[in-house]
């Protein structure tokens, strides 16, 4: 047990054994390698099962809408983490009073599809030391960086620290570089119309709609999904081209300002999409034009959902 | 009949086989392996000891496939006729062969065959090669299969260092081999030995005994909530399985098609009802159907398991829900415990 685990089993003894929480959630031991667990435990005893590590890979923050706003949750929150749970409470989708959150300054989720690609199929476990990470497989042992196994996502990462969290737990990481993001997104925009098409239908096209990417994400909790619509109809239903770029497309679009970058979706994808380029791409536009970027605290609406009468837009129309 | 082809005379038959039929072979596409069509000089990924990650059952029941056409002004229905021409499928692992022949006790049973897939398995002969190695994930002697398993296949390849040795079950396959040498008894010898050692590398991954039984007993147990809590709701573990096959009738009336699409008990959509009732209202009684149907309704429908143990679900769960894991747990919860829910 590292020693930040023992930290984190501790708080959330504190918080169920004084029952200032419901609930905990948080990751447990895993059953299939490299996959811990998201987790909820509501009794002491469970804890023991609790684990921290850089294969955590899932944005707990998506579990809150699955509780009622009565509900006192405790959950493990890394920066982007806290931030998705900020715009969900912006979204009145739970009560900050109700949440207790456990913060942990991130150093970054370890990709797992990187680590198959790198060592291979038959990976038995994972050691981190710090900088450095240990991959056992059933043939080998592999030494890594761990900057080289990081998720894109966390590589680009520019917020690691838990913003609001009620109890911080770790030391501080030092921000990010926010040029990283933006060169990924310009070297795109630099491109020419057919390339970036080009990139656009290479990506969609392998996509099977499984919808994990939406399934995984904090802010696709609508009860009913746009492609799930049959009255009026917005996609088709299909592995069709157009069916999957409509997807790709809206998915992404229906974050503008809510999107907290923080690549859960591309590591739940089965098919290794990358879409987090469209996501990060309506981030950039929104830091660009409103200055804004979303879940830096528990108040402010993103842009896209705020209304006023005095809009300079003309498709705001008074009633007569 | 048993053959010996030497390694470098692979290329050779796939060459002869490509003249006469399309020819599909797993090879890398991003970061993991797809069966695509073959051409000379292509690479093939034969020695990965994992699955290609989109199951193959999808060469013959489409993700998506139009069943018919129809025009509204003119009130006429059209059925395309399905041109499908002879196909190879070569590198095929015998979990997902195995799957293809579960399949067929659904799609092309004696009573009501589905003339889509059955005019696809016609003209598709699947060669396997068996697996010397099998992966930290795979369990198919755990549900019935196994590394070398024939269910499904026309022929199978042990790979036997400088050679493979050819096995071949159906006149169809046999025709595709027959200017081979036979193979010879220490060929086949050292097949066995192989084939042994893959199947004895495989632990029991859970209790067999009775499971349909005791998962029937434990229908109304809180253990699907407990699953169910972690669970997405996404289609990873059911649309990469090469056994699952649930469907949707779609009209996409902007082009006057109906349409079938894979679907899955995972997603909230599937069997909502008109009036807005779903009886299997959350993920916890998905989830339950994901496993009921695999390791109890398919008993009752064909005295088999609904899962070749390919390991495909438990790789790609986004958040590790291991399926072997979960049936040790329901092989622990007791049947007496019944929860009121
Ligand atoms: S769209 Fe992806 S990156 Fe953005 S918040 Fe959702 S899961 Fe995270
Ligand atoms: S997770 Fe990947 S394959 Fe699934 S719907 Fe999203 S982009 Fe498509
Ligand atoms: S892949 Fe995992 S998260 Fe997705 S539906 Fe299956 S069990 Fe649930
Ligand atoms: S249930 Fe999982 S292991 Fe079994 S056949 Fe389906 S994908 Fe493979
Ligand atoms: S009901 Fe679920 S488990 Fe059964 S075949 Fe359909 S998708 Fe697969």
């Amino acid at each position: 047990m590292t020693e930040l685990e023992t930290k984190i089993r501790a708080e959330a003894e504190r918080l169920l054994s004084e029952h200032l929480v419901d609930v905990v959630v948080a990751f447990r031991k895993e059953d299939a390698p490299l996959h811990p667990q998201p987790a909820f435990f509501t009794q002491v005893d469970e804890l023991q099962d609790l684990v921290y590590n850089g294969l955590c890979a899932n944005n707990l923050a998506n579990y809150l809408t699955r509780h009622p706003q009565e509900t006192r949750i405790g959950m493990v929150v890394r920066g982007c983490e806290n931030r998705s749970v900020n715009a969900l409470v912006v979204e009145k989708q739970h009560t900050r009073e109700n949440l207790v959150l456990i913060g942990i300054p991130c150093e970054g989720i370890l990709d797992w599809r990187h680590i198959v690609a790198l060592t291979g199929e038959n990976v038995l476990s994972v050691e981190e030391n710090g900088e450095s990470v240990c991959v056992h497989t059933r043939e080998n042992t592999f030494a890594f960086s761990r900057v080289e196994l990081l998720h894109p996502s966390c590589q680009r990462c520019l917020h690691p620290n838990p913003i609001s969290a009620d109890v911080l737990l770790g030391e501080l990481k030092p921000e990010g570089d926010p040029e990283l993001m933006r060169l990924r997104i310009e070297a795109l925009e630099n491109l020419t119309l057919e390339e970036r098409n080009a990139w656009f239908r290479h990506e969609a096209e392998r996509c099977i709609r499984c919808y994990a990417c939406r399934e995984a994400c904090p802010m696709c909790y609508c009860t009913e999904c746009f492609v799930d619509h049959t009255e009026p109809r917005w996609s088709e239903s299909g592995v069709t081209p157009a069916g999957m770029q409509a997807w790709h497309i809206v998915r992404a679009f229906h974050q503008t300002g809510r999107c907290t970058s923080c690549g859960a979706c591309e590591r739940a994808c089965p098919m290794d999409i990358q879409m987090t380029y469209l996501t990060d791409k309506l981030n950039l536009d929104m830091i660009d034009a409103y200055q804004f970027e979303v879940g830096m605290d528990t108040t402010t609406q993103p842009p896209f959902a705020t209304l006023t009468l005095d809009d300079k837009n003309r498709f705001i129309t008074r009633g007569k | 009949m048993a053959y010996r082809l030497p390694k470098k005379g692979l290329d050779q038959t796939l060459r002869a086989w490509a003249e006469q039929s399309k020819v599909f072979a797993p090879q890398k596409r991003e970061g993991y392996a797809q069966f695509l069509p073959w051409k000379a000089g292509v690479e093939l990924l034969l020695d990965e000891p994992h699955n290609t990650r989109f199951p193959p059952k999808a060469f013959l029941l489409p993700q998506s496939e139009t069943l018919l056409t129809y025009n509204r002004k003119l009130n006429q229905l059209e059925t395309p006729t399905l041109q499908i021409s002879p196909r190879i499928i070569f590198g095929i692992r015998p979990c997902d062969a195995h799957a293809v022949a579960l399949l067929d006790t659904v799609f092309a049973t004696q009573e009501n065959p589905d003339p889509y897939w059955r005019a696809r398995r016609e003209q598709t002969i699947l060669i396997g090669v068996g697996c010397n190695q099998p992966a930290t994930t795979c369990f198919c002697t755990s549900v019935g299969s196994s590394p070398f398993d024939h269910a499904g296949l026309d022929a199978i390849f042990t790979d036997i260092g400088e050679a493979y040795l050819v096995e071949t079950f159906t006149e169809r396959g046999e025709a595709l081999f027959a200017g081979l040498p036979q193979a010879e008894a220490n060929d086949e010898g050292q097949a066995r030995s192989i084939q042994q050692q893959a199947e004895a590398g495989l632990t029991p991954a859970f209790a067999t005994d009775n499971l349909k039984d005791h998962l029937d007993q434990i229908f109304d147990s809180s253990l699907w909530n407990e699953f169910a809590q972690s669970c997405l709701g996404c289609g990873i573990c059911t649309f990469l399985c090469p056994t699952c096959f649930c469907f949707d009738i779609v009209d996409e009336a902007q082009r006057d098609e109906r349409v079938r699409n894979w679907d899955t008990c995972m997603f909230r959509i599937y069997s909502l009802e008109a009036s807005g009732h779903n009886p299997r209202p959350s993920r916890a009684e998905r989830t339950r159907q994901r496993l009921m149907h695999k390791f109890s309704y398919w008993i009752e429908h064909a005295n088999q398991f609904g899962c070749t143990g390919c390991g495909r679900c438990v790789r790609y769960c986004p958040v590790g829900l291991d399926i072997r894991a979960m049936l040790r747990k329901a092989a622990a919860t007791p049947s007496e415990v019944v929860h009121a829910n």
